[in-house]
């Protein structure tokens, strides 16, 4: 004999929907609409504190032995803050999760292009749980978005941002956007540049694994929006300083003042040429040959 | 808390009892009724933006023309620094000194200067370490100029560095660092930790040779300075002025930055020892037991290694610019407003504890002659007008004085203290007899300029500090140091304070009146 | 009479080398030294001397304790009485000195060796020959006798007649004070650093500082710098005429005079002659860091088997030089020595013979307690008067 076992109906699975009714609008649960309000409550806090300082450092640690410069022009600031850094990798992320001041590290929050970490819900979750993330959109940023990141600057917590708005394609940085100037406008916290140098060469865009080496990550000297000035203008000048900071962590901070001062700072965006130009002009900062780099520094 | 002003406690039943430093520990002694406590002022308020307030300085200087308008292509810029001797304890990073000097190289930067050195001013202190220099630039200064030779110590025993810049009209040679006499610009910073820091010193001290030096840091200049920390009345001032006068007239261009801190001196948890007694909370008392009762158990090596990590949370309470003269005025003005206490009268018995630190034992040992030198050289010389203590009066220190040197920073002082010393300790005598073979001995000169060594004749200044206290003074005990190390310094040990006041009313008579100087944090104490 | 005899016994050899490595003069208690009623000697042609005061030396020391080299084996003969340092009565009631040394002439060797021949009896070759019992000295053979008894042997050529403003103390300083008088003819430098502070340190200080010394007075402005440990020790030295430092500073003392460098330990100059009047590993090592390249290393105090580096040695070009005893001259010219430098003052306690484990474990211990030469008194012993 045999016997059948009734599938349990309504209202123990969902209900069907019977013919000739029009059935609501599903809402859009992820991409830029992904509710991360769960990720800055307390629970969610404590369980990123302990990913961050656990498995992200060591990670952090093993694969990117960073060296961390430039804090010291952050002691005078209190309060919450836009952290301004140019992108190369996934990398990035981590690396700068662990690097920020303490007064920082457990009260942040990064954008994140709603396009890539919000596609679905569970790689939503694991963003906004690991990284504090929240989405935003890559090319223009939606009213919505930037009501959101001015009310979470509002209440406290600082903001991480890539303003090149995704990560190098070649090795050369991209034009900034505006959405960290037009934040720091609105909400009149400081931008602090960081620049973050030697990521891409362990694992840049389109590497399927990641290569060890070592980065520096050079935090430069807070930049309040000036009275009167664009936001355009502003974010120019949060270019020029994250530029600034990779002159220093290449050459000295003495060579990046004198040649920031004559207006000499080398771009970071590269030249406007062909593609295997651009990746002549860039040396050895993509590489990712095994040989070591000279352990004796270039004195000029 | 608005900053209440240092001030005399007269002790009385119900005075809690005293805090005494006692090198790398402390200790609470009940003085007799009828004591009297000299206080430090607490904390001035503080800038609230200090790198503006440097930036202001640099661009509005008193009596000299704004710092860009000095700069140009193609000239040649020195920075001079003050060394580990200044501020003590070291304070937390960013040290002055890095903001000051970063300030006036980006300005630099923006005038297109190229030919930059940087110099710390030691005169005849020790080298500082990488570590040292990179706490006081900062990493980035350090990084951009070290590498290349571009920031060193000074060196005032190479025959190529120095130049010879004339004489004074009282015969005084001005021997000085020659890149920084022929700079166009010499930009000098400054921390005024005390008021007989700064001003011509500064250069006519800081980056001068033994030949020089020997001038003003000698027994008589040094008996006639009563004290050395009141401009007025310091033959030690005077000196260096005279030397001053030359430099302006052989054309060293000098931009004078000084910069002038509260009295923050010890960041947590010692930070009851810059309160009052009567004001320790519950948690301060806490503290002071848990941190005394563990120092007792602790061996001598690790409680110096703790000590000597401590970083103050000094702030700066100001900053000028310009010229010399100028600018030390209003510097003198400021660490007079900090520390100056009004004292009625003197006393037979002056009684102090002394710290772990003095400006010569920074990252190192305070050996016994160091001791002395903080006791009767700088704490005795903390006042205007009158000594706190009477001619023929007795000093009372507390320190462990321990029979130990750092054999690396001190070697000289080993020498001085086991054939010097056990000689004789009078500083004329010593002066005469020995200063010239330790001053021109080749292994000391070695020392100093390849390894991290004072110079051979730097614990002759150590004990010439001492002069006008041993002139004036009656006679000094130490409590709880090792005796035997006190009787060589030709003072007297005790056990303990009430052995020593016993003691010292043998030789200023019965009920003699008892004052304390409760210090640090520091204090000049004005006496009438 | 009573004599302290040393005898040949390997158990209490070795006893005595342990408990003396325990504590320096604990060798005497399980030693082979012992308190003994002995036969009164007499030879034919000899002189009787019924010690008065006899010294107690630091190379008896050594042997007390079983630490003395083996190298002395074939030159002593036991049993034998110790003592070398010795002032008694002969029968007449002559004070004498006795100059221990028993060289050719002594022995009845005839022709004498051609040290002897050259007046250099130290330096005898024929000790261990001729009529007499093996034994370097009086108190190390069993023919004469020895100090520490009641009564020994003496040959005519031993004594030394004592001057009438001598006292006892004085007399019995004269033997160590010639071992200085040597040491200090030896010297031929200008600097001259001596280590060690204890009998002979102080000897050879009083012998460098006054102008009997060498007989020449040559010694005059030498300039001498002792290493000495303990305070009685540095007053006596400070008193005789030398800069006086501890050991542990004179690294630093030789190097400022000398204007010299510092490699690791070893001085680059230093001084032209170091007197090691300790003779251990450690002071001769000290001594090898101090001199001056081609200097002289003088060695008074007995060494035995010692551990040394001595590369410096070789790189440094360094002489090692040993000084033994006296001449018949320097043992007379002592006494000069001796009234100048007023050094009956080293003698710091005396005991009776029946207190003779206190003695020795006061001699080890000298300067720690404050004394430097600790004798026998014999005077007062009463078969003295019975002989």
């Amino acid at each position: 004999m045999k016997v059948r076992v009734p599938r349990p109906g309504f209202p123990y699975s969902a209900p069907t929907t019977p013919r000739g009714v029009e059935p609501l609008p599903e809402e859009p649960r992820w991409g830029q609409d992904y509710d991360t309000d769960w990720a800055r409550r307390t629970p969610a806090r404590y369980a990123r504190f302990f990913i961050v300082e656990g498995p992200m450092r060591a990670a952090v640690r093993a694969l990117a032995s960073p060296t961390r410069r430039g804090q010291d022009r952050l002691d005078a600031v209190r309060g919450p803050v836009i952290f301004a850094a140019n992108h190369h990798s996934h990398l990035d992320t981590p690396l700068l999760l662990t690097s920020l001041p303490d007064r920082w590290r457990h009260k942040v929050v990064i954008a994140a292009a709603a396009d890539y970490f919000f596609t679905n819900r569970y790689t939503s979750a694991a963003s906004a749980l690991a990284m504090g993330a929240f989405p935003i959109e890559r090319k223009t940023v939606s009213r919505r978005s930037a009501d959101q990141a001015a009310a979470l600057i509002n209440e406290g917590w600082s903001l991480l941002i890539f303003p090149e708005g995704g990560r190098s394609p070649d090795g050369w940085g991209q034009g900034h956007r505006g959405g960290a100037a037009y934040l720091a406008s609105r909400t009149g916290v400081p931008v602090v540049p960081i620049h973050l140098e030697g990521t891409g060469r362990i694992f840049a865009k389109g590497d399927k694994k990641p290569r060890p080496g070592n980065t520096t990550v050079t935090f430069g000297a807070p930049l309040v929006s000036g009275e009167g000035e664009s936001s355009t203008r502003f974010a120019a000048r949060i270019e020029a300083a994250v530029a600034a900071l990779a002159d220093e962590a290449r050459t000295d901070w003495w060579s990046a003042r004198r040649r920031a001062h004559a207006g000499a700072t080398p771009s970071l965006v590269g030249p406007e040429t062909t593609s295997w130009r651009r990746a002549w002009a860039l040396g050895d900062r993509r590489s990712r040959s095994k040989r070591k780099r000279p352990a004796w520094p270039d004195l000029g | 808390m608005a900053h209440r002003p240092g001030f005399v406690l007269e002790v009385d039943r119900s005075t809690p009892p005293t805090l005494f430093h006692h090198g790398e520990g402390f200790k609470l002694e009940k003085l007799p009724v009828g004591s009297r406590i000299i206080y430090p002022s607490e904390s001035l308020p503080t800038l609230k933006d200090p790198d503006g307030a440097i930036r202001h300085a640099l661009l509005n200087p008193v009596d000299k023309d704004p710092l860009p308008s000095l700069l140009f292509p193609g000239m040649k810029l020195t920075i001079a620094f003050d060394d580990i001797s200044l501020p003590l304890p070291k304070m937390r990073r960013p040290d002055i000194r890095q903001r000051v000097i970063e300030a006036v190289l980006d300005m630099a930067a923006e005038a297109g200067v190229d030919d930059v050195h940087l110099i710390a001013a030691l005169a005849l202190h020790r080298r500082m370490t990488e570590a040292e220099l990179r706490h006081a630039v900062g990493d980035r200064v350090y990084d951009a100029f070290a590498p290349r030779g571009l920031l060193y110590n000074h060196d005032a025993e190479d025959p190529e560095g120095m130049a010879f810049l004339g004489e004074t009209e009282k015969g005084e040679e001005v021997e000085i660092n020659k890149r920084a006499a022929e700079s166009d610009l010499l930009v000098y910073v400054n921390i005024n930790l005390v008021s007989m820091d700064g001003g011509w010193k500064s250069t006519a001290t800081g980056l001068a040779s033994y030949r020089s030096l020997r001038h003003h840091h000698n027994v008589h200049t040094m008996q006639h300075s009563k004290s050395f920390m009141d401009q007025h009345r310091s033959e030690l001032h005077s000196s260096n002025w005279r030397m001053g006068e030359v430099l302006k007239k052989s054309g060293v261009k000098v931009f004078q930055i000084e910069t002038t801190l509260n009295n923050d001196t010890f960041p947590s948890p010692f930070d009851f020892l810059q309160k009052r007694e009567w004001d320790w909370t519950a948690k301060d008392r806490a503290t002071f037991l848990a941190v005394s009762k563990t120092l007792d158990r602790t061996p001598a090596r690790i409680k110096r290694s703790i000590f000597q990590s401590i970083e103050a949370p000094h702030d700066m309470t100001g900053v000028n610019a310009g010229d010399v003269e100028a600018v030390h005025k209003l510097t003198t003005a400021k660490v007079f407003e900090q520390q100056l206490v009004q004292v009625e009268g003197q006393t037979d018995v002056l009684t102090m504890g002394l710290p772990y630190i003095c400006p010569y034992n920074v990252h190192s040992i305070m050996n016994p002659i160091l001791v002395a030198c903080l006791g009767l050289g700088y704490f005795f010389n903390l006042y205007r007008g009158k000594s706190p203590v009477r001619e023929g009066g007795v000093l009372i220190m507390s320190h462990p004085t321990p029979w130990e040197f750092h054999p690396v920073h001190h070697p000289s002082y080993i020498d001085f203290f086991d054939q010097v010393l056990s000689q004789t300790t009078d500083p004329v005598e010593i002066e005469k007899t020995y200063e010239k073979q330790f001053a021109e001995d080749e292994w000391y000169r070695h020392l100093y300029r390849t390894s991290y060594a004072y110079h051979g004749v730097h614990p002759f200044y150590m004990w010439y500090w001492c002069a006008h206290a041993l002139q004036h003074l009656g006679g000094v005990i130490i409590v709880g140091g090792d005796p035997k190390a006190v009787r060589r310094l030709g003072f007297k040990p005790a056990s303990t304070l009430r052995d020593a006041l016993e003691m010292a009313e043998d030789v200023v008579g019965r009920n003699p009146s008892i004052t304390h100087l409760h210090n640090p944090p520091l204090l000049v104490a004005e006496v009438k | 009479m009573k004599a302290l005899v040393f005898e040949r016994s390997l158990a209490r050899f070795a006893a005595a080398k342990v408990a003396g490595a325990l504590a320096p003069g604990r060798g005497a208690g399980p030693g082979p030294l012992r308190l003994k009623d002995v036969d009164v000697p007499a030879r034919d042609g000899w002189h009787r001397v019924r010690p008065r005061l006899a010294g107690i030396c630091g190379s008896d020391l050594s042997t007390i304790d079983g630490a003395s080299s083996r190298y002395f084996e074939p030159i002593v003969s036991f049993p034998f009485v110790p003592g070398h340092e010795i002032v008694g009565d002969l029968d007449d009631g002559t004070r004498v000195v006795v100059e221990p040394v028993l060289h050719c002439a002594i022995r009845g060797i005839a022709p004498v060796c051609d040290h002897c021949a050259a007046g250099q009896t130290n330096r005898c070759e024929r000790v261990a020959f001729g009529h007499l019992e093996p034994g370097l000295q009086t108190g190390f053979c069993e023919d004469t006798g020895g100090g520490w008894s009641t009564a020994m042997l003496a040959h005519d050529l031993q004594l030394h007649r004592v001057p009438d403003d001598f006292t006892d103390e004085m007399a019995v300083m004269v033997e160590p004070t010639a071992c200085g008088v040597h040491a200090a003819a030896s010297v031929t430098e200008e600097h001259v650093v001596v280590l060690g502070a204890g009998t002979i340190g102080l000897c050879v200080v009083a012998a460098l500082q006054s102008p009997s010394g060498s007989g020449s007075g040559k010694h005059d402005k030498t300039v001498v710098v002792a290493a000495a440990k303990h305070p009685i020790q540095r007053g006596l030295a400070t008193e005789l005429g030398a800069t006086v430092h501890t050991p542990d500073e004179l690294e630093g003392v030789i190097r400022r005079r000398t204007h010299s460098m510092l490699i690791g330990d070893q001085l680059t100059g230093g001084a032209d002659c170091v007197v090691d009047c300790i003779g251990s590993s450690q002071s001769l090592q000290q001594a090898l860091r101090i001199v001056a390249p081609g200097g002289t290393i003088y060695v008074v105090g007995m060494p035995a088997t010692v551990n040394l580096d001595l590369t410096g040695l070789w790189h440094r070009e360094v002489r090692i030089q040993g000084t033994y005893a006296y001449t018949h001259e320097e043992f007379e010219r002592a006494f000069d020595v001796v009234r100048a430098k007023d050094l009956g003052r080293l003698v710091s306690a005396t005991y009776p013979l029946d207190r003779w484990k206190d003695a020795i474990r006061h001699a080890a211990e000298a300067g720690r307690r404050g004394a430097v030469k600790i004798a026998f008194d014999l005077r007062n012993e009463k078969e003295r008067e019975r002989l």
